[in-house]
């Protein structure tokens, strides 16, 4: 049908008189041929009659289909899959392919430009897209890293892979569950606990070089890619806290205004919380921030030797 | 506009549903009779069930539960040092006193059994240490209380058969700097060529 009436304005546009071209529906009888004349209707019928032959396809133009550019440079993504909603499905890889070219540098957009233009129900964690939220953590080609953070790398006969963060409960393809770690980091009480108020009634004060301690450690976006990326983490999250958790409960410890710094250790001196870090460095060799929590943890290893 | 914006999708899909069409009837023709053989007699089926090697996991995961609302803080275990620092510092101490006794016979060549005594004990708590580790690392008591007893008494019921073994070792043969260095042989020979 629709072709029909492509065809027949075609035909009314090159052959019909100039004013046949406002519209289909708007006859002028002085311009009609002499023996029609009062026959307005009919005229039009065969001015643009399928009966006619058609134009040949030499004069006119040829639309064809949507050339592949010779410099694309296609790269395949197999990502982790798994839909909660078919419980009885198993979890698969999915490949996508994208031309780089289109494509902006970093992980994050190739999903993002999976999500917008391939398949929308690819799901996953974004906000910030500048490593500043930590929301889009994820195990990229076997490195737990932020995927706003991580190149694309442009070689493109390597496929690229993504799963969820390792050892996590997923939710939905990307999306793992980080309900234990947000525990385990409440039950350290990341916030400042003082008995004493400050001697001049004002602020909690700390000199240079107390707050120099703190360097490198309230960076920290608890991303989770240091604990899930810690064997011993997988094996016991249950009770052991994990190099994130125990990094900011450093970030406390070593707070000079903070005053329950021997309950905070107390808290850790058991076999469990603390002691199950067998210095493995995964966690320093992974962060996204570039922090170092395997040493915030040899440094409260180092602080509770001495002193309880 | 929506049209437009799905089109992508729906080509990938209809791309991949005829991929994968060619894929189960042309390439995999193994498969296919496979399951034909399958549907004619179960006695197949099984076999291929016995042959197939299955996976089996060690502690797999479990189902995941919440010990209260999310909300919640994780539960802070007990303050207990004798598991906790005391036993990170003796565990070091240990490790560190062993590098001058393993050193120690190799410089002085000496052979003074109470020398040869205190590096087997150290070594024999080093190990106990270690093993113990192991355990609490692979063997969580939440989830599997008995086999976790069961190891740490293991553990250390070995302690008192080594130690019992070295004891011998010790009193009634040569000891174990002397076993070593009859042992080794390495040395001497490039000595007897040379």
């Amino acid at each position: 049908m629709a072709l029909r009436l492509a065809t027949r304005r075609l035909a009314l546009a090159q052959q019909a008189p100039k004013v046949f071209r406002r519209g289909m529906a708007t006859p002028t009888a002085s311009d009609t041929l002499a023996h029609t004349k009062g026959e307005p209707l009919s005229t039009i019928s065969e001015a643009t009659s399928a009966s006619r032959a058609p134009i040949p396809p030499s004069k006119t133009t040829t639309i064809k289909e949507p050339e592949t550019d010779p410099q694309a440079k296609i790269k395949t993504f197999h990502i982790y899959r798994w839909n909660p909603d078919e419980p009885t499905s198993k979890p698969k890889m999915q490949s996508y392919t994208l031309d780089l070219n289109k494509t902006g540098p970093m992980m994050l957009d190739a999903l993002i430009r999976i999500k917008n233009e391939v398949d929308p129900t690819l799901t996953f964690r974004r906000s910030c897209r500048e490593g500043i939220c930590g929301s889009c953590a994820m195990n990229i080609d076997g490195v737990n890293t932020l995927a706003c953070l991580c190149r694309i790398p442009t070689e493109t006969a390597k496929e690229s892979r993504i799963y969820p963060l390792p050892h996590t409960y997923v939710v939905k393809d990307l999306v793992p569950d980080l309900t234990q770690f947000y525990k385990q980091y409440k039950s350290i009480k990341p916030y400042l606990q003082r008995d004493t108020p400050p001697p001049d009634g004002r602020e909690n004060r700390q000199s240079k070089a107390d707050r120099r301690k703190l360097d490198g450690l309230y960076e920290c976006i608890l991303c989770a890619c240091c604990s899930t990326s810690c064997p011993s983490y997988w094996w016991n999250s249950e009770e052991y806290l994990g190099p994130a958790v125990l990094l900011q409960s450093y970030r406390w410890i070593a707070d000079s205004r903070d005053e329950k710094t021997a309950a905070r250790k107390d808290a850790l001196n058991n076999s469990m919380s603390l002691y199950r870090c067998h210095t493995i460095l995964n966690c320093s060799r992974t962060c996204p921030k570039g922090l170092n929590p395997a040493l915030a943890i040899a440094e409260i290893k180092k602080s509770m030797a001495f002193s309880s | 506009m929506a049209s437009t914006a799905l089109r992508p999708a729906l080509r990938q899909a209809l791309a991949a549903s005829t991929l994968s069409r060619t894929f189960t009837t042309a390439a995999l023709p193994a498969f296919r009779s496979q399951s034909l053989l399958a549907r004619q007699s179960p006695l197949a089926l099984q076999r291929a069930a016995f042959q197939t090697s299955s996976k089996r996991a060690i502690l797999p995961p479990l189902p995941q539960v919440m010990e209260g609302t999310v909300n919640d803080a994780a539960r802070v275990p007990d303050p207990e040092p004798s598991h906790g620092s005391y036993h990170w510092t003796m565990e070091r101490m240990v490790g560190l006193s062993l590098v001058p006794l393993t050193i120690a016979p190799f410089a002085a060549g000496s052979l003074n059994p109470v020398l040869d005594g205190a590096f087997i004990s150290l070594l024999i708590i080093h190990s106990y240490v270690g093993f113990q580790s192991c355990i609490t690392d692979y063997f969580p008591k939440w989830r599997v209380p008995r086999w976790r007893k069961f190891f740490d008494w293991a553990n250390f019921v070995m302690v008192g058969i080594v130690g019992w073994g070295w004891y011998e070792f010790e009193t009634n043969d040569v000891g174990l700097t002397e076993g070593i260095r009859r042992v080794w042989k390495a040395g001497s020979k490039v000595d007897v060529t040379a």
